[in-house]
């Protein structure tokens, strides 16, 4: 125990941190241990939920995806199914299989993202730039020509299907940018999964038991990280995932790293349904016939999809009006970062704080909404 | 107890595969959430409130989903809009239900007790009414915070919203 004159000291990690984002976890130290971690969430607070309450679902799509930076596309996804639900939609084949392979390569953008978060939290900017440098093959040769913007998509995925349909050449390309995604995961496994300073920086940090990952609220990669084998593509299919062949990557561990290489064996699974839905995917219709002033059906849903961070959900209430009634978001970064990382923080070297922080995967902006 | 049992006095209607909502009256809620935690619901999805302006209600929304089952379940309430107290789930769902109530007590001022930490989370100062709240109109508020109305180039927007 300390005496009571010199007490603790505080020390805030972010809000301008360049490893957490736009996000504060304000750290009680005892020297060089941390004794209590208190998250101060509400610097990208923007209030969705409020502001899709004033927009018609069309305008709200493109309100969906600046949830969150990282990864645009999943919550368009996650919007676009609320309000399919309630319309009682049934969407053209097509769409589906385009959403699909979409929210494929914006899991496999995120995760290189991910990673490079990583190697910079343990110090190791080779790493930072080559994913950086590899997700740039997917802004610019998937996610410009198809949705006409590198990051935000401008509601590309709507409901009712999406925007246009892809471009003329996008099986040349998706194919030529898998290979590039191999050759970033063969760079991945040897510069740093493989790196002895790594995995002496991540193994054994952080441990989150099952229990614990279920009493907190944890979900996607971290609860799979866990030993807990759940995944919302595979226990509650939507789209046309549950026609596709994919492996669910599940560790025993629970730390650190294996919350890494989890993101590591997801890529490949990825790759795997991209290529199974471009060997299927039919013509046809892109998208039903929206009417842009149309009233919804009075009724309510919850959509849940499987993020690259974990579970993401809109519960979605219309009374009859053009506009929502209540839209509630559920960001699995809420759950991530506000209980768990309070509770992996707490007892570790100030070091390791980066390092943990990192390993949740993080989003600060789904957090805040 | 299967958990169908536990919800089969309420009426579930069954949305579709895998969705299924259920009403529940207000001093039930704790015993039943408590129920079916044990029976295997274990995850809570969510927490989320609706504000039934014109009945004078809140609408607490429950999502839980089962990991074993794969079914998410939506237990509903109704509570004053006047008087709006619940009992916390802390004790249930631990750490996971304390975020979410905090967050739905700082958005809609709803008073969850038994909960041991409801302090402000996004909001930084705020001594208006709660936000999320449908009769807390954010045009007004920011019209009279943010905006001059001495200041020629900021007519425009009074001019929009007068109408």
């Amino acid at each position: 125990m300390k005496d009571k004159e010199i007490g603790f000291y505080e020390l805030p990690f972010g809000p301008a941190h360049s490893g957490s984002g736009n996000f504060m976890v304000k750290l009680k130290v005892d020297g060089e241990r941390v004794v209590e971690a208190r998250a101060d969430p509400g610097y990208l607070h923007r209030g969705f939920e409020k502001l899709m309450e004033y927009r018609t679902p069309l305008q709200n799509a493109v309100v969906a995806d600046r949830v969150c930076i990282l990864e645009p596309l999943s919550w368009d996804l996650v919007h676009a199914e609320a309000v399919d639900e309630i319309m009682g939609w049934d969407i053209p084949e097509r769409a589906k299989y385009i959403r699909v392979i979409l929210a494929e390569f914006t899991r496999i953008q995120s995760h290189l993202i991910w990673f490079s978060g990583g190697s910079m939290a343990t110090g190791f900017q080779t790493g930072f730039m080559i994913g950086i440098g590899y997700r740039d093959y997917i802004l610019e040769h998937i996610f410009e020509p198809v949705t006409g913007a590198r990051v935000y998509p401008t509601g590309y995925i709507r409901p009712g299907g999406v925007r246009w349909d892809l471009p003329k050449d996008f099986d040349k390309k998706c194919y030529n940018v898998l290979k590039k995604i191999e050759k970033a995961v063969e760079d991945f496994d040897k510069l740093l999964f493989s790196n002895p300073v790594f995995k002496e920086r991540t193994q054994g940090v952080g441990v989150l038991s099952k229990e614990d990952a279920i009493r907190l609220g944890a979900t996607g990669p971290i609860i799979r990280a866990s030993g807990i084998e759940t995944d919302v593509r595979r226990d509650d299919p939507y789209e046309i995932y549950d026609e596709l062949e994919f492996n669910i990557p599940v560790m025993d561990e629970g730390d650190a790293y294996s919350r890494f290489f989890i993101g590591r064996m997801e890529i490949v699974e990825s790759m795997k349904i991209i290529r199974q839905a471009m060997e299927r995917m039919p013509r046809g219709e892109y998208s039903l016939k929206v009417n842009p002033f149309m009233k919804m059906k009075k009724g309510e849903s919850y959509a849940r999809i499987e993020a690259a961070r974990g579970e993401a959900a809109i519960y979605m209430v219309s009374t009859g009006d053009r506009k929502p009634y209540r839209v509630k978001i559920r960001g699995p970064s809420f759950l991530h970062l506000i209980p768990v990382l309070e509770f992996l923080l707490k007892d570790q070297q100030i070091a390791d704080v980066p390092t943990i922080y990192w390993s949740m995967n993080t989003c600060p902006a789904d957090m805040d909404r | 107890m299967s958990w169908e049992e536990i919800i089969k006095d309420y009426n579930p209607t069954i949305q579709r595969e895998r969705r299924i909502w259920v009403n529940i009256p207000k001093d039930k809620v704790y015993d039943i959430l408590q129920n079916l935690k044990n029976e295997g619901f274990e995850h809570l999805s969510s927490l989320s409130v609706t504000d039934w302006i014109d009945e004078g209600k809140f609408e607490i929304t429950y999502h839980l989903w089962s990991y074993k089952f794969k079914v998410l379940l939506t237990v509903k309430t109704k509570i004053d809009r006047e008087e709006a107290k619940i009992k916390s789930i802390y004790p249930i769902y631990d750490r996971s239900a304390w975020i979410h109530e905090r967050e739905m007590h700082e958005l809609f001022g709803i008073e969850f007790i038994g909960n041991p930490d409801l302090s402000p989370l996004f909001l930084e100062d705020w001594n208006e009414k709660p936000p999320f709240r449908k009769d807390f109109d954010w045009r007004e508020y920011v019209r009279s915070k943010y905006y001059n109305k001495e200041n020629e180039r900021e007519k425009a927007y009074w001019e929009v919203w007068l109408k």
